[in-house]
């Protein structure tokens, strides 16, 4: 039998039993379009990764004193420590102060460097009060190397003193009445003019550094929470990056087994959250997969009900002359056919779903991130979850269909 | 008469059902010319279809040969015999056996696609048998829009697709009224008088027994007689 013919037998079989063959295909559907769904988020998680890594940002490093595995990459700290703070447990306190920046200065493939204090403190503004998060930059550079973006008003300038730019909850709901640009509020008593609203929903307050020691007053002048800096060539991030790590050891006179120090640079976090998210992608693409196993289950069952009922129709065609081969190329085709059917609806699906689902998980968090990155439909994934589809029909259908092509004419003439 | 298509020589056939054996034929010896019209006839359980498989090369036999124009086919593989059913056997049988899914047209044309004929062609040849049948109106409808007598003559058609020698037809008329079964054999006896085919076929009808030239008597898996008309 010609192959064409075998082909339009088993187009025929799909049809005539209508409802188990769709039933089957929904199977493959449903498996089909999570992968390939699952798949397009990743991908589209992962791009935005990406883009934002070539984006601002990648030429920056930053420092904090004190070693934490979270933090850290492959290197361990031998005892207890690694608290947020990263504080180790020796005698002194670990520091970033004057000296580690001088060490930086020294270093001729830096830009810029910027010092930066953290602390929570208590704000006023038109009889409503609140703690905020409080961040003194050194205002001479901070234009230069931040990443935040300004909505309203200017960023901070190598001349201010009493001013502060605000994250935009702060200024939009944070208070009773909306914290404008050239409005006064207190901060621990003192006060201070907003110059800058920034582009995000935050509630953070930005303040030139020496003033910031003013106001957070458990922080010693010329003490760091973090120094970040700006690297001249953004291809030598890892380089100079390493280079500042062996420098500050030396002149912290630590090794690597008692680094009392952390640097990451913004590059570094992004890959490892690239990462991240691909083996979240993986691990989802994991369990999609399962979905597709089971639709296979669910043709190979399909598949021998199917053999079962026609047996004396596979009888029928022997005794009119159909040989073994013919009878299993119908019923591969068969299995073939409905795996196909389930790949294409399966995929357009899928591709359906990667559009619609990051548009439903607006909010925070990942799912945040999901519907801002949007999903990229890749033609691999397209390609692989229809030739996955196509052979686990296939191969699904192998044993029913040997079964069937085995069947002794008499006995199947018989069957009733 | 003519020269010999069918022989069957000590033909044995043994059905194994758990521990207990049983003989089905018990050393059949019978020749068959070319172009004869024989009649098979015996009480139920007799044997009979098993006869008719065998010669049908739908089943091998236990023990025994059977040529086939000369060729022994006890031995032969599954594609083998395939390709032998294929070209020489037309087969009738007693509940029709046509394959539902397919259109009248299609079923006729079916085993011309086993054998790989060009669909013009096996559409003609369908086309035609049907015609020759009186079933020219009838050719897409499904086997269940057509009454048993019809369904019949469509399995007829479809049994003269590829040509050839042999029709093997088991209990044709059985599912008939005998109005409807005397036409389907005087068919079967247009098909052997004026095209020369070698027909078989096993009935309980006495009144159809007397198309046959030689009439093969069974009984408990032997040949009791053979009566020449
Ligand atoms: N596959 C089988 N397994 C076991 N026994 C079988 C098998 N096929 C046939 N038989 C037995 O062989 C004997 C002959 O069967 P066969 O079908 O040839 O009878 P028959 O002459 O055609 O009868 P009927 O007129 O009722 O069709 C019966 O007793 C039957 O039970
Ligand atoms: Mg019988």
């Amino acid at each position: 039998m010609k192959l064409i013919k075998a082909f339009k037998h088993a187009l025929n079989m799909v049809r005539h039993s209508k409802l188990r063959s769709w039933l089957t295909i929904i199977g493959i559907v449903i498996g089909v379009a999570s992968v390939v769904s699952i798949m397009s988020i990743g991908a589209g998680l992962e791009q935005d990764i990406t883009s934002r890594l070539s984006g601002m940002g990648a030429d920056l490093s930053t420092i904090t004193p004190g070693f934490s595995k979270a933090s850290g990459f492959s290197h361990r700290m031998p005892s207890g420590g690694g608290s947020a703070g990263g504080a180790t447990a020796t005698d002194e306190e670990v520091v970033l102060d004057r000296t580690d920046v001088q060490v930086l200065k020294s270093i001729p493939e830096i830009l810029l460097i910027n010092t930066e204090i953290k602390g929570s403190a208590e704000v006023y503004y038109l009889g409503k009060r609140g703690a905020v998060t409080l961040t003194g930059v050194d205002q001479k550079v901070w234009a230069q190397i931040t990443t935040l973006e300004i909505r309203d008003g200017r960023i901070l300038g190598p001349a201010d003193q009493n001013v502060i730019v605000i994250g935009g909850r702060l200024a939009d709901d944070y208070f009773e009445k909306p914290l404008g640009i050239n409005k006064m509020i207190t901060i621990e008593g003192g006060s201070f003019r907003v110059v800058g609203i920034l582009d995000d929903r935050s509630t953070n307050i930005y303040m030139p550094i020496q003033m910031a020691y003013q106001v957070l007053d458990d922080k010693e002048t010329d003490i760091y929470d973090s120094i970040i800096i700006k690297i001249k060539d953004e291809g030598e991030v890892d380089y100079v990056t390493e280079k500042v790590e062996q420098k500050l050891m030396m002149t912290r006179h630590v090794t690597e087994k008692d680094k009392d120090f952390t640097i990451s640079s913004s590059k570094q976090m992004e890959e490892m959250r690239s990462e991240m998210v691909s083996s979240l992608t993986t691990f989802l693409t994991a369990i999609a997969a399962v979905a597709l196993l089971v639709g296979a289950v669910g043709i190979a069952n399909t598949m021998f009900t199917s053999v079962l009922e026609k047996t004396k129709e596979i009888g029928i065609m022997k005794a009119l002359g159909a040989r073994n081969k013919d009878i299993l190329a119908i019923f591969l085709l068969n299995a073939f056919l409905i795996g196909l059917i389930g790949g294409i609806i399966g995929v357009i699906l899928g591709y359906l779903l990667s559009g619609i689902l990051p548009a439903l998980m607006g909010g925070g968090g990942i799912t945040g991130r999901v519907a801002s990155a949007g999903s990229l439909v890749t033609i691999e994934s397209v390609l692989l979850s229809l030739s996955v589809a196509v052979g686990i029909g296939t191969l699904s259908g192998a044993v029913p269909a040997y079964q069937a092509s085995k069947l002794k004419p008499v006995d199947a003439l018989r069957y009733e | 008469m003519g020269r010999t298509l069918i022989e069957l020589t000590d033909l044995w056939k043994i059905y194994q059902m758990g521990e207990v054996e049983f003989a089905a034929l018990k050393g059949v010896n019978l020749e068959i010319d070319k172009g004869e019209f024989v009649a098979v006839i015996g009480p139920s359980g007799s044997g009979k279809s098993t006869m008719m498989n065998l010669i049908g090369c739908l089943d091998l036999p236990s023990r025994g040969v059977i040529r086939l124009d000369t060729e022994d086919i006890s031995k032969l593989g599954e594609s083998d015999l395939a390709q032998i059913r294929g070209k020489k056997i037309g087969f009738i049988f007693q509940q029709f056996n046509l394959i539902p899914t397919l259109s009248v047209l299609e079923n006729v044309m079916l085993p011309l696609e086993f054998q790989e004929v060009a669909t013009s062609v096996a559409q003609q040849r369908g086309l035609y048998l049907l015609e020759m049948v009186g079933l020219n109106d009838r050719v897409h409808h499904l086997p269940s829009q057509l009454s048993g007598g019809e369904r019949q003559r469509v399995a007829i058609a479809r049994s003269l697709a590829v040509d050839p020698d042999i029709i093997l037809a088991d209990e044709p008329t059985g599912n008939l009224d005998s109005k409807t079964g005397k036409y389907i054999l005087d068919f079967l006896n247009g098909l052997h008088t004026n095209e020369g085919k070698t027909i078989i076929i096993v009935t309980h009808d006495l009144n159809l027994v007397k198309y046959a030239e030689k009439v093969v008597h069974i009984k408990d898996g032997e040949i009791e007689k053979v009566e020449y008309t």
